[in-house]
């Protein structure tokens, strides 16, 4: 092999990520055929065949009511799928913040607030406007089961929703709770 | 192996040193002449390889946070499926027929049976404990790597249980790390 073997170029899809061939093993067919029928016809011959042209107004409905979909308010979600592994469980996750006060020495206790990430937030960003805010100090720490959440120095347990709410439109109040005794409360 | 995998595995990067750099282009030129005339392109020796340590004793090779290559303990250096989907001729290669497909997508070994039936082929030279790039049935593309537990020949004779054990496969964790910050 004398010369350079050029690198071949693989046409990904656009919707799973996967080589188009593979599209039909994917994590989800259904949603790549319309990718498919514009981009590799010639892939999935089936595809055209059975949609013919009936169906060729049946796919680009597709296209339409998942536009839809997305466009009611579930764009969020799909972001969010996207980014974690393990689609499956992640999905049914709930957008809620979780506020909670853990006591330290007597008198000085942590807010702990977790699901920040889950509105689309950056915890990095969330954690210093915090400190900010409430000149305490915050920081992003490893929870429990592996979630990322802020640590503030301080009971600011009450304080903090309201920030929350003004500085990111994206929380509805309804979605932030606090831990009381064990027990989830909701803020409002 | 990396099917559950994501950026929060990995324990530490460092950037190597120079001679280390230089055993990892190495072992990488010899296990896969094939990629020799790129190599430059691909691990230029002016720029600074990282290496990523995970659980596992897996080790990820990175160029500008792109991962390239992995290797478990001290075996030999593997790319990853985005690296071989450019270079498809580098490895040796085993196909599966069409029925196995879904199941190695799911991070199944690859069963003997699959690679001897009519949609399966063998390349007669590949020897036991080698990497291939597993090929499937009336598909272009490599749909895992693979790291063979029984020789071709061996696996024709047997005809039975795990063939290859799969290492990493399309859409698993490895796969959907396209960067690594």
């Amino acid at each position: 092999m004398a010369e350079k073997p050029q690198p071949v170029q693989v046409l990904y899809c656009g919707v799973c990520g996967l080589p188009a061939e593979y599209c039909e093993f994917g994590p989800d067919f259904e949603k790549c055929k319309p990718w498919l029928i514009q981009n590799a016809p010639d892939l999935y011959p089936d595809l055209l065949k059975g949609a013919g042209a009936g169906d060729a107004d049946k796919v680009s409905d597709q296209l339409q009511s998942t536009s839809i979909s997305s466009d009611a308010g579930s764009s969020k979600p799909k972001e969010e799928v996207k980014r974690l592994p393990g689609g499956k469980i992640k999905k049914k996750e709930k957008q809620e913040v979780i506020i909670e006060k853990v006591t330290r020495n007597k008198r000085k206790c942590i807010t702990t607030v977790k699901g920040l990430d889950l509105f689309g937030i950056k915890l990095n960003d969330a954690s210093k406007k915090l400190g900010k805010k409430f000149a305490t100090g915050a920081s992003v720490v490893k929870g429990p089961t592996e979630k990322e959440q802020i640590d503030v120095q301080g009971d600011i347990a009450y304080d903090i929703v309201e920030f929350i709410t003004d500085t990111w439109p994206d929380v509805p109040e309804s979605a932030i709770f606090f831990i009381e005794d064990g027990k989830k409360v909701s803020a409002s | 192996m990396f099917k559950k995998f994501s950026s929060e595995e990995v324990s530490a990067q460092n950037q190597v040193k120079a001679s280390v750099q230089r055993k990892i282009r190495q072992s990488i030129a010899e296990e896969y002449p094939g990629l020799e005339p790129v190599l430059e392109d691909l691990l230029p020796k002016k720029s600074p390889l990282i290496v990523a340590k995970c659980p596992n004793h897996l080790n990820l090779v990175l160029v500008n946070n792109v991962p390239l290559f992995f290797n478990i303990r001290d075996g030999p250096y593997m790319p990853t499926l985005r690296l071989l989907h450019q270079y498809p001729n580098i490895m040796k290669k085993l196909q599966v027929d069409r029925g196995a497909i879904k199941f190695v997508l799911a991070g199944a070994n690859i069963m003997c049976p699959g690679l001897t039936s009519p949609g399966g082929a063998l390349d007669d030279e590949v020897e036991a404990e080698t990497p291939v790039a597993i090929m499937a049935e009336g598909k272009q593309h490599a749909l895992a790597i693979g790291f063979t537990k029984m020789s071709a020949k061996d696996i024709r004779t047997i005809n039975k249980g795990i063939g290859v054990d799969n290492m990493h496969y399309l859409n698993d964790g490895l796969w959907k790390m396209e960067r690594l910050e």
